[in-house]
């Protein structure tokens, strides 16, 4: 196993992690949070794919991950603005 | 030599995600969750991708992962305020904390 492929292990380590959080987080806004902070690790994980298998077009897919996390959550948060506080 | 460098600063960025996945179990309210979120995980960020960019070498490749990150380090903060700032005009403070 090379330094890589273990740095790939601990991120999916830590992606496992935090989707404890979005799971039981108490409000919607804790679960945004948490994809927010996936959507970092990912792109990690497929820039960190792409130096493994030396294949640059993976770093398209990055930069197109990059961006359209960036709208979703954007689109997300303004679409639960100002409705009711929800504690289940 | 080089190589040696880049994974020493894989390692502290690693150190930093850890530290931020801890943090967003160790707080009791949102409002610090979100700060620890977005400090920590914007700079485990940016030094993941200097790692990456001394890996690559001088190549195409290296001006790719360098525009990722310029991208990734103008819109992570931007989300991150966009999601602030909907629980706070939804009325969220932190008195109506009841998780863990």
């Amino acid at each position: 196993m090379t330094f890589l492929e273990a740095t790939l292990f601990v991120i999916a380590i830590y992606i496992a992690l935090v989707l404890v959080r979005v799971i039981l987080g108490p409000t919607i806004w804790d679960r945004l949070l948490g994809l927010n902070a996936i959507s970092a690790k990912i792109i990690m994980s497929i820039i960190i794919l792409s130096l493994i298998t030396n294949q640059p077009y993976l770093l398209d897919v990055a930069l197109v991950y990059a961006l359209l996390g960036f709208i979703g959550t954007v689109l997300i948060a303004r679409f639960i603005e100002k409705k009711e506080t929800s504690h289940d | 030599m080089i190589d040696l460098f880049a994974y020493l600063l894989m390692i502290i960025a690693l150190l930093f995600m850890a530290f931020g996945v801890i943090g967003l179990f160790r707080f009791k309210d949102f409002y610090s969750r979100i700060l620890i979120s977005s400090k920590i995980e914007t700079v485990g960020f940016l030094t993941a991708m200097i790692a990456f960019t001394i890996l690559s070498g001088i190549s195409f490749a290296a001006m790719k992962i360098l525009l990722i990150t310029l991208l990734v380090m103008i819109t992570n903060p931007l989300s991150t305020h966009a999601i602030a700032r909907s629980a706070f005009l939804s009325g969220y403070t932190i008195d109506q904390e009841t998780g863990p």
